[in-house]
């Protein structure tokens, strides 16, 4: 569990619902999971339903970690 | 940064920690979606011979078990009844027979890719009932329950859910006490975090001295979740890492939990393998009684469950999802349990271990 | 099982398995080689073939039941090395089918038959009372004559023969799942085309082995037909697979896997080693092949398994689908 897509929001329609995009493809999500999403918005899509804002790869928050990952890496190419 | 040089940054990471723990280590994963990329991008035979990466119960298809499928076929066998189903469901064995079996057999059963499509089912079908299969854990229920609500507001009276969503929490503390097993640390699954948060999950460091690390499904994201399961164990730091964070928040997605609670109650469940548990089922509340499709069939008969007693007794699922014994060591592995006619979880889902098991150890001898 | 599913005709090991049972009520004087190829020999430097259309909807966008019907057994005819010469075709309508419809069929029917100089000899109709079945179902039975001096197939595959994809697997299949589960996927069409231009090519090439026409199952299960089939192990390579974007988009959002996608003009060929590069060259010149690549080769390792190698280095089973591919959220 489970199989959820980020979709970029293009237009809020009626209560409940929004036309999404993704690589090209549109199709009408559900945002009762998500009522605070906005035109634009980047969303997991999880059967139908967008379930929570993809914020921009967290490169701050996971930047030490990487660190460590690559320099424990380079003691060990593979 | 590519997603390869990341990945390889990863197994190289998660070699250099595993040497340095110089133990053999015991992960494992309870996610459906962790299980089938991990096998997508062969990552189990990549990792060093010490680390073990075992699928736990963690695909809430395969763990639903065959007396609830069973109260789904007679759902669907109804005369008037159209079920609405994840495709998922369909191959799903009950004891004698499946969705796709019972569609077959001119029973109505249509395959959904929303709740809401479900709910539409409903509205289009005046004289129908459509009674949706609810399943999948708590990334799916909350959509579920958005579709009761909506039902409720509209007053549509032929919507019928049969909830047989399930929690992981429940099921991480059940593993979790399983003193027999090895177990170091547990691979979160992303989505489900995703709707509740951290917090959930702290037990497992606090009262079990697990690690947990909360990680998405790309491949170098998995391979970071493990390395970073690895980090914990060496430094014997344990809590919950969240290294999903472009999906996850720490405080998870309180409306759709607002939407879980207002709809669902916990239950004690039944899982296919395991047994029941407490508190590890959804079921609707009592607000929402008048959709509960379980009221719409008698409970199921014993003669039933006595037939099939004995293929039940002899499936080893539940040792193989909590990682005590090999797909191959099951009595019934390959002869009456194989992918085409599977018996348990580990068989139905076709990246279980069982099923893993009897594709890899045809040709690829000495692959996890 | 006792009942037949719609899995039973879906091309994966269901179907498989139906169609052995059905071979072995035929003794092996009425059955004398049950060959996993895509015709049969009806002589020494004959072909015959026999396909049953049930495709809804009935016009997708890059075709229709029609156009499909007669590409269909061109391309069963094609893979073999076999020039398609001659088609009968049958008609089972339903009552109520309007008769512009099945005109339109017949129009684009008969417009590859113009293109691929195949023709109509005979055909029979029916029409069947309302609710016998779903519109329109076509069968057609086609033959063709050798067009070069040994007849392909994968008796003649060898360890070492390398293996090519003529184009991006599962459009077919990707646009009906996309008609079918609601999905707006602009500029996703069928691959449905006749392949015989593309094909006939490669037959100048000595080391040209054998060719399948992936269908339902799609790539995938041909792959493992040939290694089961020959007991000899195939070994991909996932980078090298061509892939059309509209066809990954549309996996990503209902769980499906490319690979098992149905096609309807995308062929797997194997050739000799030292016809790698001309084979290639000979593809990529003709406008149906401008994505052809090499995928992976035949191997004495692992023999009866199809094995995708990921960029990472790990090689992952490629095993044959169970029935339809379904959508999933798991």
């Amino acid at each position: 569990m489970c199989l959820a897509v980020p979709h970029r929001i293009i237009r809020l329609l009626g209560p409940g619902e929004a036309l999404a995009e993704v690589r090209g493809v549109r199709r009408h999500i559900r945002t009762e999971c998500l009522p605070s999403v906005e035109e634009g918005d980047t969303v997991l899509v999880h059967a139908g339903f967008a379930i929570e804002k993809v914020l921009p790869r967290q490169e701050e928050e996971l930047a030490s970690l990487w660190e460590e990952i690559y320099a424990l890496s380079e003691g060990n190419p593979s | 940064m590519t997603s390869l040089s990341r990945a390889q940054a990863c197994l190289g990471a998660i070699r250099e920690r595993q040497a340095s723990l110089k133990e053999p280590v015991l992960l494992m994963e309870v996610c459906g979606t962790h299980t089938m990329a991990i096998a997508r991008h062969a990552l189990k035979q990549l990792l060093p011979r010490e680390l073990s990466l075992v699928s736990g119960p963690g695909c809430p298809v395969c763990v639903t078990h065959q007396r609830d499928l069973e109260q789904a076929l007679a759902l669907a066998r109804q005369k008037g009844v159209l079920l609405a189903t994840y495709g998922d469901m369909l191959r799903v064995p009950g004891y004698a027979s499946s969705l796709q079996e019972e569609k077959a057999r001119g029973a109505s059963v249509r395959v959904v890719t929303s709740a809401m499509e479900a709910l539409e089912l409903a509205r289009n079908n005046g004289a129908q009932k459509t009674v949706f299969l609810g399943i999948g854990f708590e990334t799916t229920a909350p959509a579920t329950a958005a579709a009761l609500l909506r039902a409720r507001e509209e007053k549509i009276s032929n919507f019928f859910v049969h909830s047989l969503h399930k929690r992981v929490p429940p099921v991480l503390r059940f593993l979790a006490s399983q003193k027999d097993i090895p177990l170091r640390g547990f691979l979160l699954p992303g989505h489900v975090a995703t709707i509740l948060g951290e917090a959930p999950f702290a037990f497992l460091g606090e009262e079990y001295s697990l690690a947990s690390v909360i990680a998405g499904f790309e491949r170098e994201e998995i391979l970071l979740g493990i390395a970073a399961l690895l980090g914990q164990i060496l430094r014997k730091e344990f809590r919950v890492q969240n290294v999903y964070p472009q999906s996850v928040r720490s405080g998870g997605n309180p409306e759709a939990r607002k939407l879980m609670d207002e709809v669902f109650r916990p239950a004690r469940a039944l899982w296919r393998g395991l047994g029941e548990l407490d508190d590890s089922g959804l079921v609707l509340g009592e607000a929402y009684e008048a959709f509960d499709a379980s009221f719409l069939v008698p409970p199921l008969s014993e003669e039933l469950e006595e037939e099939h007693v004995q293929a039940r007794n002899l499936c080893r699922c539940g040792d193989i999802l909590l990682g005590r014994l090999a797909p191959r060591e099951c009595p019934l592995f390959g002869s009456s349990c194989t992918p085409v006619h599977p018996l348990g979880p580990c068989m139905v889902s076709g990246e279980g271990s069982c099923a893993a098991a009897w594709r890899y150890e045809k040709t690829f001898k000495g692959a996890n | 099982m006792a009942i037949l599913q719609s899995g039973h005709g879906g091309g994966g090991r269901l179907s498989s398995e139906l169609v052995g049972a059905l071979a072995e009520r035929f003794t092996s004087r009425n059955l004398p080689s049950p060959e996993m190829e895509d015709c049969a020999l009806l002589s020494a430097n004959q072909g015959i073939t026999l396909d049953g259309f049930t495709v809804t909807p009935r016009f997708f966008p890059g075709g229709s039941l029609g156009k499909l019907a007669v590409c269909g057994s061109i391309n069963d005819l094609a893979v073999r090395g076999m020039r398609p010469e001659h088609i009968l075709l049958g008609v089972i309508a339903e009552e109520g089918l309007e008769r512009e419809e099945l005109l339109e069929h017949m129009g684009q029917a008969a417009a590859v038959c113009a293109a691929e100089g195949v023709t109509l000899l005979g055909g029979d109709t029916k029409v069947v009372p309302r609710g016998a079945l779903d519109g329109l179902f076509l069968t057609t039975c086609a033959v063709g004559s050798l067009a070069l001096s040994r007849v392909p197939g994968m008796a003649r595959m060898q360890p070492g023969d390398v293996l090519f994809l003529t184009g991006p697997p599962g459009r077919h299949g990707a646009c009906i799942a996309a008609c079918r589960y609601d999905l707006e996927i602009p500029g996703l069409e069928s691959d449905c085309a006749s392949l015989w231009g593309l094909l006939e090519p490669l037959f100048a090439l000595p080391g040209f082995r054998c060719a399948r026409d992936a269908t339902r199952g799609g790539v995938g299960t041909v792959l493992c037909e040939w290694a089961e089939g020959r007991h000899l192990g195939l070994l991909l390579e996932e980078e090298a697979l061509p892939e059309d974007s509209r066809v990954a988009s549309l996996g990503d959002l209902l769980g499906l896997e490319p690979l098992y996608l149905a096609c309807e003009g995308t062929a797997v060929v194997a050739v000799a080693p030292e016809d790698a590069e001309e084979c290639l060259k000979k593809l990529r010149a003709h406008p149906l092949g401008k994505d052809a690549a090499r995928i992976g080769y035949v191997t004495e390792e692992h023999p009866g398994t199809v094995g995708l190698r990921t960029s990472l280095g790990g090689v992952r089973v490629l095993d044959m689908p169970v029935g339809d591919p379904l959508p999933r959220i798991c």
